[in-house]
């Protein structure tokens, strides 16, 4: 991916990104903990099957799109990203298949050791969904400025 | 972060007045917005921008310089709220998420909710929501059922 430093820092620091799946022609937008990995360029979330309606949307219709718009906590200045991407959900594995982004989830949350320890009493918020996002397309708006047109960044 | 809603109310039509659906006093408390709508080729397209409440309850979204293909269609706005702590992650969670369509009015995105959804961690603590979620987990190792039967 031929990105600025900028639009790379924000795909590696920032905590959360606003997750769009799409119910039946209507956009629902949740912020949701995302992890990034290059190369190729991927997105990934987790979802327990507790809150797994998005995942119902995006078997339906893999369009998605991921905005990332929130610097709180990541040390770095605002910017404005926009990835739209196919989605791929894996259930095959509920129980061992998100563990291995734990250590970029331990990163962003370190006190996830804790809910960890009382797996047990959350089973089912430990049963996760695990998304894969190929992007298709990114917009950034520098120093978050969405008055300006986006400059479009070459995958 | 999850999807977590502990409310949801459906408009009906006409559309409620923004008074009649969403609590101004907690929608005064989100600095932003985000934007969302389904675009021509039929990805979602979001994008950030600032709003402002009228002293009659509109919702006034600042115009984006993205090419105003949500107006008059549905579209989706995400007020979120996440408070960064030193230590990595964040607190205070909570965010609402409201459906409707946008005019143009006076420079603005004047937008008419339809429909709302948000989470408190405040009203609704993490374990009680997790309760309340354990019909949708159900559904969803039921619908998984076959494949792991097969």
């Amino acid at each position: 991916m031929n990105a600025p430093d900028w639009v790379k820092d924000v795909f590696d620091r920032y905590l959360i990104c606003e997750f769009t799946s799409i119910d039946n022609g209507k956009p629902v937008t949740f912020p949701l903990l995302f992890f990034y990995d290059n190369p190729p360029p991927k997105f990934a979330v987790t979802s327990s099957i507790l809150f797994s309606r998005k995942i119902e949307h995006m078997k339906k219709n893999p369009k998605v799109s991921l905005l990332f718009s929130n610097p709180e906590g990541s040390g770095i200045e605002k910017h404005v990203v926009l990835v739209q991407g196919v989605a791929k959900c894996d259930d095959s594995d509920l129980d061992h298949g998100w563990e291995r982004y734990l250590p970029m989830w331990r990163k962003k949350e370190p006190y996830i050791d804790g809910f960890l320890a009382a797996r047990e009493q959350f089973a089912w918020f430990w049963k996760r969904i695990v998304v894969e996002v190929e992007p298709k397309k990114i917009l950034a708006w520098k120093n978050g400025d969405t008055s300006k047109p986006a400059e479009a960044i070459h995958l | 972060m999850e999807e977590r809603r502990h409310l949801q109310t459906r408009g009906g039509n006409p559309p409620l007045t923004t008074l009649g659906l969403i609590d101004p006093d907690r929608l005064a408390l989100f600095r932003y917005s985000i934007v969302t709508w389904i675009d021509k080729d039929g990805f979602p397209f979001s994008v950030a921008t600032d709003f402002i409440l009228s002293e009659n309850g509109e919702i006034l979204l600042k115009k984006p310089s993205v090419p105003a293909t949500m107006t008059g269609s549905r579209v989706g706005v995400l007020f979120n709220h996440i408070t960064g702590i030193p230590t990595g992650g964040y607190t205070d969670r909570r965010y609402m998420l409201v459906w409707g369509t946008v005019s143009e009015d006076k420079g603005f995105l004047k937008l008419r909710p339809e429909e709302v959804s948000e989470w408190d961690e405040k009203i609704l603590p993490f374990d009680k929501l997790c309760g309340a979620a354990v019909p949708q987990g159900k559904k969803y190792l039921e619908s998984l059922q076959p494949s792991i039967d097969a």
